[in-house]
């Protein structure tokens, strides 16, 4: 503890600047079992610590085994400033320590004071700050888009939660039941069409699945009906369109031919897919030509999948 | 700045004091055991152990010679500063929210909570006369109706004190008829905290309705408005500047279930006369709890509910910033 006195009191423990750790590792062994690193520690005595001042820092040097069994030097470096205080205040600084720091050292306890990083006060202006507040609000940018849609009557709340749940919801629950039949008939057509009638409320629709509205970014193959196709695979590679209208005519009528080439030798890749108007020819097609040898290769022929599965 | 970070509580901070000269400074959280820490270099003194609760409030006299601690194991506690020992023990019926050691230190109050049926109530003893310590007879108890109290200091001269309610009012007591004196309601959520400035003719409230507001000691009346979008859990008026640094963030239960952004956890400074906001300081992990400024207004500390104190002092820029008018 330092001594009381009254208007000049140097104190190492007065200001603590700095605090650098520099853990070393200090292997004791090289190469051996840990088993023989541990003995050989416990044979060794621990160099005892040391304490340098020079000028105004001071410098303390530990040695420790860490839970390793390695040996630690933990080199601390403090800056020792002296300042003037009032003399009740000097005094208290010779207070004993008590309570739960009374077994603790002069100076910081590591395990309760700490230096933080270096952090500075950010200095704002009132427009900022609005900006600021503006983004930082994300329940704010969702206030205005709807999140849910009443089933019942189209309105900005939960369909349980809706007031014309009792009169509204029989009535379309018959109209609805009324509906089905015709619904089912047009099963085929089903999956566009659901498409068609997702609301179109805050979600990104891309062109192509937009409904009645279709917008420039539609494509020839999506009007294509894909019900009428089929797909040859393990075609030669000296296939040529030709020779697949020549393959299929007998079967009726073919609306398109597509045989996948590469671009740069114009060779074909193998595989096809053939249009037919009927929905029935591209059926007997596939039972009259799978299987069938064609140029030393049996094909293989099957209902092509619709292209935005592939 | 590099702030000094002090880890001696394993619980949320609740409140935090410099001593008055300022070398010292205390701090008491929600578990069992204030601290004392020498502000300079952020070594612990030591603890004043031996409540069974959290410590809602402390306070110190102006001597540095005893310390004040109210706590929510319906007792308020008097300590020795040098020693850490307990001097006296008041037992009360319900935990002991706010508490405060009048300017010349020789009287003290604490403000009880209402639960299990008890009302609150303001208590003054008189520290120096045993038979009011001995019998527990307090030189004045004033019944407190309407809603509790959850912050006061003494004010004008030792002549009244000023209590913030739960509903957002205050009040003054007079000390001497324990009549209530003087009421006005401006929040319209609970104070959380007042703090007098430094000649003690104003004080700055921090309010759950996310506003702190500067009022005149003496009179109520409302002066100032600092407006922020969360709640404010501590304010401090700058004893060298006219500045005003606000503590607080979302409610601690409320942390984990909305916005991640973490910048909702530091002290903005706000000027004192334009109410406008000129800086912050981030570092806490949690609402900061509890702020107060050095008593020579070069450093500032603050408490959060992530248990560490920080004491910050003020980089050169924060004395050369002027306020663009």
């Amino acid at each position: 503890m330092p001594s009381v006195e009254p208007d000049n009191k140097p104190s190492w423990a007065d200001q603590v600047e700095d605090l650098d750790e520099d853990v070393d590792d200090v292997p004791t062994t090289s190469g051996s079992s840990k088993v023989d690193a541990l003995l050989t520690i416990s044979d060794e005595e621990l160099p005892p610590p040391e304490e340098v001042i020079d000028g105004d820092t001071k410098i303390i040097t530990e040695y420790s085994i860490n839970d390793e069994g390695k040996k630690v030097k933990i080199i601390r470096t403090y800056r020792v400033e002296t300042r003037k205080a009032s003399k009740t205040i000097a005094r208290r600084k010779a207070w004993p320590k008590f309570g739960d720091s009374e077994y603790d050292g002069p100076g910081p306890n590591p395990s309760t004071t700490a230096i933080c990083d270096d952090i500075f006060m950010t200095f704002v202006t009132n427009k900022e700050e609005a900006l600021n507040d503006k983004e930082e609000d994300p329940m704010a940018k969702l206030k205005g888009t709807r999140i849910v849609q009443c089933r019942i009557c189209k309105g900005d709340h939960w369909t349980t939660k809706c007031p014309y749940k009792d009169t509204l919801g029989p009535i379309q629950e018959e109209l609805e039941k009324s509906d089905k039949p015709g619904e089912a008939a047009a099963g085929a057509k089903g999956g566009e069409q659901a498409a068609a009638a997702r609301p179109a409320g805050g979600k990104y629709v891309p062109p192509s699945l937009r409904g009645a509205n279709r917008g420039p970014g539609e494509s020839m193959a999506q009007r294509r009906d894909d019900q009428a196709t089929i797909r040859v695979t393990n075609l030669s590679e000296d296939t040529r369109e030709s020779d697949l209208q020549e393959l299929f005519r007998p079967f009726g009528a073919i609306s398109r031919i597509y045989l996948a080439k590469d671009k740069v030798t114009h060779q074909s890749k193998g595989f096809a897919f053939i249009n037919f108007h009927r929905r029935e020819d591209a059926a007997r097609a596939i039972t009259g030509v799978n299987g069938f040898g064609y140029d030393n290769l049996i094909l293989n022929v099957e209902w092509a999948r619709p292209s935005n599965q592939q | 700045m590099k702030p000094l970070m002090l880890q001696g509580h394993t619980r949320a901070i609740t409140q935090i004091k410099y001593n008055r000269e300022g070398d010292l400074l205390f701090s008491c959280a929600k578990d069992t055991k204030p601290c004392v820490w020498y502000a300079i270099n952020g070594e612990r003194l030591g603890t004043y152990n031996g409540h069974n609760g959290a410590v809602w409030a402390l306070d110190i006299d102006w001597q540095t010679t005893k310390v004040l601690t109210a706590a929510a194991d319906n007792s308020a506690r008097l300590w020795d500063c040098e020693t850490g020992k307990q001097l006296f023990q008041w037992d009360t019926n319900n935990a002991v929210r706010a508490c405060g050691f009048s300017y010349s230190g020789d009287m003290i109050m604490f403000c009880t909570d209402r639960q299990m049926g008890y009302n609150p109530s303001l208590d003054i003893y008189d520290i120096r006369a045993g038979e009011q310590l001995a019998n527990n007879a307090p030189l004045l108890s004033i019944p407190i109706e309407g809603p509790k109290v959850t912050s006061a200091v003494w004010g004008g001269l030792d002549e009244y004190i000023i209590t913030g309610h739960e509903s957002g009012e205050f009040s003054q007591f007079d000390v001497k008829s324990g009549e209530r004196v003087r009421n006005v309601r401006v929040h319209s959520k609970q104070i959380n905290d007042i703090q007098l400035n430094k000649d003690r003719t104003m004080f700055v409230s921090a309010s759950k309705d996310t506003n702190a507001m500067l009022f005149d000691a003496d009179s109520l009346d409302h002066l100032k408005t600092y407006k922020t979008e969360r709640p404010v859990n501590s304010a401090a008026i700058s004893p060298r500047m006219d500045h005003v640094v606000l503590g607080g963030g979302q409610e601690a239960m409320q942390v984990t279930t909305t916005s991640t952004r973490i910048g909702k956890f530091d002290a903005r400074f706000f000027h004192l006369i334009f109410e406008e906001e000129f800086g912050r300081v981030k570092g806490h992990f949690g609402p900061i709890n509890s702020v107060a400024f050095h008593p020579d207004g070069k450093s500032y500390s603050s408490g959060g509910e992530d248990g560490y104190v920080r004491v910050h002092t003020f980089d050169p820029q924060y004395f050369e910033f002027e306020f663009e008018f």
